[in-house]
């Protein structure tokens, strides 16, 4: 009943492996080892704060590359997202009462539905079309908070009372806050795995490979587009809060800026889409690069910071095709070969 | 027999154009069935109209007694139609078992049973030495088997090949044929567009000739073979001389 292999015209190039996609490396493991490690160490409160927004960035990372780096759906409004998250938990905070620790789940939910809608909306569009609303329905928000100033104080923001207990998420040592950033990039890195392990991760890539060929697969591509967008809008948003919680500030020229949608993107683009380790080896290269420099050359001259975090960049995209992780990849399979 | 496909007064409009037009036949469980014609004569559009890439102007298409007129592709896949893919749309990022296993998945819903439908079906086509290959990796002549693969992986009622031939070397082409040609006895019913004639000439039950969107033709090989209608499609007119 089978047909007969034909002699095959030059041996296959196989990978060693399947990737073992959903399954976690001790190379994962060792770096969130080193993580605890680092949280445990004595610092500065100046690096403190460093690792704080490394941690909040890897996760912010991670989650734009569910929609970016796993469906292929770029995006240049999570900062939307973002906003979202970190209006609605601090609304329902400072009016309300309601603590953060319950505010950002509806942070969450909020901006997934606005995830939902908007990949609806942009049903049809693909590539730079696709790209281009995104930004424009981010500019749409911020536009939005600023003007709406009942509701979100418009572009004098607002402020969270700086008092200090867990009910309130609100801490003094910066230890406690990276803690909570590593948790959320331990609960996106969960999301992200078990997806990338089981049939939906698959439907992504299958969409965002093509998506005529998912769709005469059964594949729904709309349903597909639609759930990753509100999942990575979903994660984005507590991500808001959380950053929220931290500067305890929140204005729209800052949280739902388009520097902030760009930063999420090449955070993952940097270390390697779609992959798991990429947004988070990415954010550990960017984020300490640009803050640290910000910080000891920010007044020496000004913008040189930034001309030579730019410069970095380029560099890393010339010489790391696929990202930070694939160079990971090769290095781990160099050292295989060599017993 | 029972009609596992029926296909009534169909037409597709590109403005002006009808690509096809009033097209009407039935396919019987467990045919293989052959459709040819001319560059331009429609018969991609009419896989697209059977496969729901495209919506009919008008007419009707029932499959497996239900009216499947207008639905989604996904839907269409989801009641078992598989299809192939002219030229080749591989997941570019995935490897050659991960691709197939996307279509394994209406079968298996787990990823280690979908890889095992993935693996055995790849089995079948010859490409076992390839489950793990990156699919740029691969040839035109693997990349039709992998189409092939994809279809077959889903466990179809009806599957449709769409020049699963082109590009393949005679060797090739006469394993491949062989193939196919087991594929009815497996309760798949084919419907097969090839421009390689003598293949599908071998080895259909029954052709459909479609010329400018319109069924010229339709009957066993051997009749097809010898109508005026399809050698002058194919040829055009004989020349007398004066």
């Amino acid at each position: 009943m089978s047909i007969e292999p034909l002699a095959p015209p030059k041996k296959p190039k196989r990978l060693p492996v399947l990737p073992q996609r959903g399954k976690l490396s001790m190379f994962e493991i060792a770096l969130f080892v080193a993580c605890l490690v680092l949280i445990a160490v004595e610092l500065s409160q100046n690096l403190r704060d460093v690792m704080v927004l490394t941690f909040l960035f890897a996760g912010l990372g991670l989650a734009w590359n569910i929609a970016g780096g796993y469906a292929g759906l770029i995006s240049f409004g999570h900062a939307a997202f973002f906003g979202i998250g970190a209006y609605t938990s601090t609304i329902l905070f400072v009016s309300a009462g309601l603590t953060p620790w319950i505010g950002l789940w509806c942070g969450g939910v909020l901006a997934a539905a606005a995830g939902a809608l908007l990949a609806l909306i942009c049903a049809r569009l693909r590539g730079p079309f696709f790209i281009l609303s995104t930004l424009a329905a981010a500019e749409v928000v911020r536009i939005g908070a600023l003007n709406w100033s009942s509701l979100t104080g418009g572009p004098e923001g607002l402020s969270i009372l700086p008092v200090a207990n867990v009910a309130n998420m609100v801490f003094v040592s910066k230890t406690a806050y990276a803690v909570l950033m590593l948790a959320y990039v331990v609960f996106v890195y969960a999301i992200t795995k078990a997806l990338e392990g089981s049939r939906y991760g698959y439907y992504l890539f299958a969409v965002r490979d093509d998506e005529e060929a998912a769709s005469a697969a059964g594949v729904n591509p709309l349903l597909v587009r639609t759930a990753a967008m509100g999942l990575s809008a979903f994660l984005t948003g507590i991500g808001g809060s959380l950053f929220a919680q931290y500067f305890l500030y929140l204005d729209p020229t800052f949280v739902i800026s388009p520097e902030l949608s760009f930063q999420f993107a090449l955070l993952p683009a940097v270390g390697g889409l779609g992959t798991a380790i990429g947004p988070v080896l990415g954010s550990f290269l960017i984020t300490p690069l640009s803050e640290l420099l910000r910080s000891y050359l920010g007044n020496a001259a000004a913008g040189l910071h930034l001309v030579i975090y730019s410069a970095g960049l380029i560099v890393v995209m010339l010489y790391f095709p696929g990202g930070l992780a694939a160079a990971l990849n090769r290095l781990g399979r160099g050292w295989k070969r060599k017993p | 027999m029972t009609a596992i496909l029926e296909v009534r007064n169909l037409s597709r409009a590109f403005g002006s154009l009808m690509a096809v037009n009033d097209v009407s036949f039935n396919v019987e469980q467990g045919e293989l069935l052959g459709l040819i014609g001319p560059n331009g004569a429609g018969k991609s559009t009419l896989y697209n109209l059977v496969a729901g890439l495209l919506r009919p102007t008008r007419g009707e298409i029932v499959f497996d007694g239900q009216n499947v007129t207008g639905w989604k592709s996904h839907r269409i896949a989801q009641v078992g139609i598989a299809r192939t893919f002219q030229i080749p749309k591989p997941y570019r990022q995935l490897s050659v078992v991960e691709n197939v296993m996307l279509t394994a998945f209406q079968q298996e819903r787990t990823v280690s049973g979908a890889m095992a439908l993935a693996e055995a079906t790849l089995a079948d086509v010859g490409l076992s030495e390839y489950l793990t290959a990156p699919v740029g990796t691969l040839t035109v002549g693997l990349l039709k088997r992998l189409e092939v693969a994809r279809a077959l992986a889903m466990r179809p009622k009806l599957v449709l090949f769409d020049e699963i031939m082109a590009g393949l070397t005679p060797a090739e082409i006469g394993v491949m044929t062989n193939f196919v040609a087991l594929l009815p006895a497996r309760g798949i019913t084919v419907i097969w567009v090839e421009h390689v004639l003598y293949a599908i000439m071998k080895t259909a039950t029954r052709i459909m000739v479609l010329n400018r969107g319109e069924l010229i033709a339709n009957g066993p090989p051997a009749a097809i073979a010898r109508d005026p209608a399809v050698v002058k499609a194919y040829l055009g007119e004989e020349m007398t001389i004066a």
